[in-house]
């Protein structure tokens, strides 16, 4: 699968926050984008990954000469964003429980508890706790749980570092590793070790 | 591009029902909200108008009015909850990547609906002994409140999405859903009235094919144009 954004902008009133640009990732590849607080990194991925519609431009998704938008094709888009939140009153295992069965996934017996082993937390240990009272470096982790709980083709980061130590931080490189077998990832972030994780980047 | 992997339209609706369902057994925010106005505007009708200060033949259709007055105002208070949350706790996104617009309106819609019929069980049975108000069509009288609940539940659910981004949530949504109500309460009210009069279900029939048809209209176009208003 490819991404493609075509004389993409993007504009709330007046101002202009992202583009002119055209992108182009290829399947195995991972983009970077840099930039100042502020440059539209945020408004970016999440007008590539189909939450925001185009100022202008469009943004498709590419698979054996077939076009889609991003919106259409949502199967096939995970995503990991600072202002994106799991349910706070459900626990780790029953949010991440919860969003497969809205992808049409089975779930077997230990999936939920496997998945959350992956991003390196104990699930004995937080089984019993909603996720609100998990820490924010916890949260993240299921939050990258969530964005490939179901192996999508298409792995928009944004910001996958905030909040880890270093140990998560092996985690988002295993996450992004792992996409690259799986499709193609996008990861907008100010870290150095964040952007080290790409073949290309932009810098706004 | 994959689409035998989507789930079908009830298996992600369900999904979404029981999750909005223990989230609110969990929390308890919208069903205290709900129980606690229409206990306090019982009592309030309890005692400013109370079972004996009615003459007999004001007294169907008053009853009538101030027990839909209950149930109205009850799901004004706690039912735009249901999308507004989900804006506010950052959680729409997530929803909006992982499950079909469709299934998100019908899980939002049976959430919204169980919530108004824990309602109205509690509100009918204290209504009826704390104001005397006998009911003679019992059958028709179920059928208005079943009705009048899904018809009330459909308008309140789509508003509520379509309000849950706004700025002014509130205003917003009385702005929206009380003309979008009057029409099946002007209804419901009209044929509690007869409900309490009449033992035949044919007096009443004319109120059970209005909110029939309102429900079918209402949510046709709920699920016609929430595609739109979800992903805007």
């Amino acid at each position: 699968m490819q991404l493609l954004a075509e004389n993409l902008t993007r504009s709330f009133g007046n101002r202009r926050i992202v583009g002119p640009l055209d992108i182009s990732v290829g399947p195995g590849r991972v983009l970077a984008v840099a930039g100042q607080n502020g440059s539209g990194k945020t408004t970016l991925v999440r007008t590539l990954a189909g939450l925001l519609r185009p100022s202008t431009g469009h943004v498709w998704l590419v698979r054996d000469g077939v076009r889609t938008a991003p919106r259409d094709a949502s199967w096939a888009i995970g995503w990991v964003a600072p202002d994106l939140s799991l349910y706070g009153e459900l626990t780790a295992a029953e949010n991440l429980l919860f969003f497969v069965r809205l992808h049409g996934r089975p779930a077997l017996p230990g999936w939920a508890d496997e998945r959350i082993a992956a991003v390196g937390l104990d699930p004995k240990r937080i089984a019993a706790h909603p996720i609100r009272a998990l820490s924010t470096g916890q949260r993240q982790r299921v939050k990258l749980a969530f964005a490939t709980l179901h192996e999508p083709p298409v792995l928009f980061l944004d910001e996958p570092s905030s909040n880890l130590d270093d140990a998560g931080r092996a985690v988002v490189e295993a996450v992004v590793r792992d996409q690259r077998a799986r499709g193609l990832c996008v990861v907008a972030s100010n870290d150095p070790g964040d952007l080290a994780l790409a073949d290309e980047r932009i810098t706004l | 591009m994959r689409p035998a992997e989507r789930p079908g339209l009830f298996v992600a609706s369900k999904a979404v029902f029981l999750k909005d369902l223990t989230s609110e057994w969990r929390t308890r925010v919208s069903t205290n909200a709900l129980l606690l106005f229409a206990f306090a505007v019982l009592v309030l009708v309890g005692y400013a108008v109370g079972p004996a200060s009615l003459s007999p033949e004001d007294r169907p259709t008053v009853h009538s009015v101030l027990l839909w007055i209950v149930i109205f105002f009850s799901a004004m208070t706690g039912l735009a909850r249901v999308f507004v949350k989900e804006e506010d706790a950052g959680t729409a996104a997530a929803l909006r990547l992982s499950a079909p617009p469709p299934a998100v309106l019908l899980g939002k819609l049976l959430a919204n609906l169980t919530l108004l019929f824990v309602v109205t069980a509690f509100v009918v049975p204290l209504f009826l002994a704390m104001m005397s108000f006998r009911i003679e069509g019992p059958t028709l009288f179920v059928l208005l409140l079943v009705l009048g609940n899904v018809g009330l539940a459909s308008a309140c659910t789509f508003t509520a999405a379509i309000v849950a981004k706004a700025s002014a949530k509130g205003t917003m949504f009385a702005v929206l859903a009380v003309p979008l109500l009057l029409p099946p309460l002007i209804g419901a009210v009209m044929g509690t009235r007869v409900a309490a009069t009449e033992a035949d279900l044919a007096q009443g029939l004319d109120f059970v094919k209005l909110l029939v048809a309102y429900d079918g209209v209402v949510t046709t176009a709920a699920f016609l144009l929430f595609d739109a208003v979800w992903r805007e």
